[in-house]
């Protein structure tokens, strides 16, 4: 059949050399990491914006080179789906995201009975789902939001959480076992202890005899100024010039406020890497820095917390924000 | 009294927005302004320098936000076990180091937050202002610890000092310089490393210290110092603030400490009980009047438009938690609902075989009102009994029980608790002199409406006499212990301190303060109950861990309830 001819030809598939880690993502070290020569049309597009974090960027090479189950965790908006795809991109790997959520079923991950037509008659076959489909390809698959699936759910991944796990397709009394290029990444914004600071609604908590079958869980959390600093340069190129790294400071020195508020429970939002870059690009289009941060982040705030961000607002800017209480 | 209540919940609000800021700047998240003085937990901390403590009367919000900077960057950037290490033995050398050391950290603003540097400049600024005005640099001791302030600051940080006492400055300058040049040259540079700072400030500590002593002796051995007052008041308000070494210790609140209480073994002592009484409300007053009370407090509430629907809303969506409670049928997924299977076979299109769990927000919760009928409350009776009133039906509707309960005494002055202790012969140390008096407005099991007449009984100014809080406060946990709720909240509404004249003359004045305290300290650490206080008009955060200041100047409108509902959801943290 199609599918076995498929699979000879897949198994074949495979990294045909190594590039430096060096050159590839600027990070200073020695290392080499297989890679594929020609793009296939899984493989995502690169971003050459794209700004790596040296240990999460490691974690996930590791995971690409010795084929290692990574988790990357983080608080929303510090680009834990993009740092893997990107990763992928450059690799030139294929890569597959699958967003979870609460409503995922086995049948969905494992395939179905489905009728189809074939010669005029209606006939019942197994179409395979997607954790087979990737299972025989040399495939990045990555879950986002893993903690958003169910615990029961997620059962189904356990075997092939094992490195060489196979993975056995119950309705068709077959074995299959992964391709050697398979590989296997999760995001998620909670370590699957569940919703415990009330930022994350409907996250689920998670199995730990699963979280502990994840060989690499890396953490994404928010950068040190600098380095965020030069993603919004890289986003936002009309914020770029020296001249203008004053203003960025002070942004990034806002959000960096918010996000220490919220640890003692003065706010119950905060700005991530991803607002600071949607005001920055509001900026550009309102050209005044506090309707433009009024547009992209207090207004998303409850009320009785706008006067503190007023508070955040003018220490880094030195003028007032029209939400203050001036005493 | 509208104004001072105004000026409380000014102060608070404030105080709130100061404290955010700090925690956000210092990155730490238990610190809040409690008695005004900045804590952290349950410890209030050194005051640090003179300039960190602006006052509502003479300063305006920036000088609020320079001093809340300047306590976020000492804290942030001090290591205070470093900084206890290296202070100085004598008053006045301690003084100086303590500044030099919130000059250093003034000194290094952190990058990209220009406000923070111009807030610290103001407020600095703004103290000097008025520590020159007030005459202080007059005198030799006040212009040579000014100076020393101004030249040290203007040294460090590398700003000009204040152009309208420059001049001032000149003469004194000019004397200390030459003595202090070496380590004020040596301050700017090592203003990194507060250890070589450290030390550097020590010396210039000493020598300033040095020379206030040896004005002093020159003063003792001869000439009457008609000066010396106004100077002494000098160095006094320099001082004033400075009592290192608190660093640690239990919050002193501005109420005071009592030494009998303290001393003696036993704890907190009553003299008599043999006439506390508990009553309930319709006992205490003849049922024609209540009712007359309950239709003035019902035109009162109908005046106000309180919108009671969303209130009760808001109430529920804080204190319920979702309870499993029945099915939900007819949904496209979920559990096969059995009773379907039927219509399954009749019309297989039908998808709507399932059923799902309802989950129903439930409030497992008592909350209970406290009312402090002391006699200063007379005035507030009607704001507090159309707040209680209003509440309580709210609460009702949320599926919350409450109870409303009040304290005050059976007489002025003792009335026969002293008279009995005057009879024993006025042993020492009585204890709590007076006949403790407890009121049940409305308890648990009676619903609102037929709980109506009694509520109105608040209005009732006979019952307003004195009161003993901490006993008070005990008796209703107790009540609430009775009971078989999840979660128990006690709201304390008063305006004041326990007030009792008797015991407070047989005892010492902070007596009844004290025992509050300790009261509400040990429910707060069993977390038993969880203690909320409204001060009508006043601060009440020195005796309770949550506390709010509400303005009863107008009858309580939709915005009094809404600080409520914020202070039980707990966004006002004190």
């Amino acid at each position: 059949m199609t599918d076995t001819a498929d699979n000879a030809v897949n198994a074949g598939i495979g990294p045909d050399r190594t590039v430096a880690v060096r050159e590839v993502f600027g990070i200073d070290t020695d290392l080499r990491v297989p890679a594929f020569t020609e793009r296939g049309d899984h493989v995502p597009e690169v971003d050459p914006a794209y700004r790596f974090n040296r240990d999460v960027t490691l974690a996930l090479l590791a995971g690409f080179a010795h084929n290692r189950r990574v988790m990357v965790q983080g608080l929303h908006g510090t680009g834990k789906s993009t740092h893997v795809e990107q990763v992928a991109a450059r690799l030139n790997w294929p890569c597959i995201r699958i967003n979870l959520d609460g409503h995922i079923s086995r049948l969905d991950l494992v395939g179905r009975d489905a009728v189809v037509l074939r010669d005029g008659q209606q006939v019942t076959e197994f179409q395979e789902g997607i954790v087979p489909w990737a299972l025989q390809r040399p495939v990045a698959l990555v879950f986002d939001e893993y903690d958003a699936g169910r615990p029961d759910v997620m059962f189904v991944i356990q075997r092939i959480l094992e490195r060489d796990g196979r993975f056995t397709l119950l309705d068709q009394n077959r074995v299959l076992r992964p391709h050697r290029c398979f590989r296997l990444f999760a995001t998620t914004n909670t370590v699957g202890l569940g919703n415990l600071n009330g930022l994350y609604h409907g996250a689920q908590r998670l199995n730990h005899a699963q979280v502990d079958r994840w060989n690499i869980v890396a953490t994404l959390n928010y950068l040190p100024r600098d380095e965020e600093i030069a993603i919004v340069q890289a986003r936002v190129p009309q914020l770029a010039d020296a001249a203008r790294r004053p203003l960025l400071e002070s942004m990034v020195a806002v959000a960096e406020l918010t996000r220490k508020g919220f640890a003692a429970g003065d706010l119950s939002t905060l700005m991530s890497p991803r607002t600071v870059i949607s005001w920055a690009e509001n900026l550009g289009i309102f050209g005044d820095p506090a309707l433009a941060f009024r547009l992209s982040f207090v207004n998303k705030c409850d009320e009785a917390e706008r006067p503190i961000v007023a508070e955040y607002f003018q220490r880094c800017f030195d003028r007032e924000l029209d939400e203050s209480c001036r005493g | 009294m509208g104004e001072a209540q105004a000026r409380a919940r000014h102060q608070q609000k404030v105080e709130e927005l100061c404290a955010a800021a700090i925690r956000a700047l210092a990155g730490e998240s238990d610190l809040h302004f409690r008695g005004r003085r900045l804590h952290r937990g349950r410890h209030a901390l050194p005051p640090f320098a003179p300039h960190l403590h602006p006052s509502l009367d003479s300063d305006d919000f920036a000088s609020f936000r320079g001093a809340a900077d300047g306590l976020a960057l000492r804290l942030s950037r001090s290591d205070a076990a470093l900084h206890r290490r290296l202070t100085p033995e004598d008053p006045v050398a301690r003084l100086v180091f303590n500044l030099l050391e919130q000059i250093r950290v003034e000194s290094l603003p952190p990058a990209g937050m220009p406000g923070v540097a111009r807030n610290l400049r103001h407020r600095f600024d703004q103290w000097s202002l008025s520590f020159h005005r007030s005459g202080l640099t007059e005198t030799s001791r006040g212009i040579l610890l000014y100076t020393v302030a101004q030249v040290c600051r203007a040294r460090v940080t590398g700003e000009p000092v204040l152009e309208e006492t420059e001049d001032l400055l000149e003469t004194t300058r000019g004397s200390i310089v030459p003595v202090l040049g070496h380590d004020l040259a040596a301050l700017r540079r090592h203003r990194h490393d507060q250890a070589v700072y450290g030390r550097h400030a020590q010396s210039i500590a000493g020598l300033v210290a040095e020379m206030i002593h040896s004005a002093d002796d020159e003063r003792d051995d001869g000439e009457p110092g008609g000066t010396d007052d106004d100077d002494r008041t000098a160095l006094a308000r320099f001082m004033a603030l400075d009592d290192a070494g608190t660093d640690g210790e239990l919050a002193v609140a501005a109420a005071g400490r009592s030494r009998v209480l303290e001393a003696s073994d036993d704890g907190y002592r009553v003299f008599t009980r043999a006439y506390d009484r508990e009553f309930a409300a319709a006992a205490l007053v003849r049922r024609p009047l209540l009712l007359a009370h309950r239709e003035r407090l019902d035109g009162r509430i109908a005046g106000q438009g309180v919108n009671l629907a969303r209130l009760a809303r808001e109430l529920k969506a804080l204190l319920a938690v979702p309870t499993r409670d029945d099915w939900d049928a007819g949904q496209e997924e979920g559990h096969v609902d059995g009773r379907r299977l039927a219509q399954l076979i009749a019309s297989p299109a039908e998808r709507r075989l399932f059923r799902t769990e309802r989950m129903e927000p439930a409030a497992q919760c008592l909350v209970t009102f406290l009312v402090d009928c002391s006699g200063s409350m007379k005035q507030h009776a009607e704001s507090v009994a159309m707040l209680i009133d209003v509440l309580a039906r709210a609460l009702e509707l949320a599926g919350v029980a409450t109870e409303i309960l009040g304290f005050t005494t059976g007489a002025w002055n003792g009335g026969r608790a002293l008279r009995d202790w005057q009879r024993a012969g006025r042993p020492p140390h009585p204890g709590r002199l007076n006949e403790a008096c407890h009121i049940v407005f409305k308890n648990a099991d009676t619903p609102w409406r037929r709980a109506r007449p009694e509520i109105a009984a608040l209005l009732e100014p006979v019952l307003f006499r004195e009161g003993v809080d901490g006993e008070a406060v005990d008796w209703a946990c107790a009540r609430m212990h009775a009971r078989p709720h999840e979660r128990r909240l006690l709201v304390v509404i008063s305006d004041g301190c326990p007030m009792d004249t008797a015991t407070s003359l047989a005892n010492d004045p902070h007596y009844l303060d004290q025992h509050l305290r300790e009261v509400v300290l040990r429910h707060e650490q069993a977390r038993d109950v969880e203690i909320y206080a409204l001060g009508v008009g006043l601060d009440l955060s020195p005796y309770y861990g949550r506390s709010h200041a509400l303005d009863l100047s107008a009858p309580p409108g939709n915005g009094v309830f809404r600080e409520i509902v914020a202070m039980l959801g707990g966004r006002a943290r004190r």
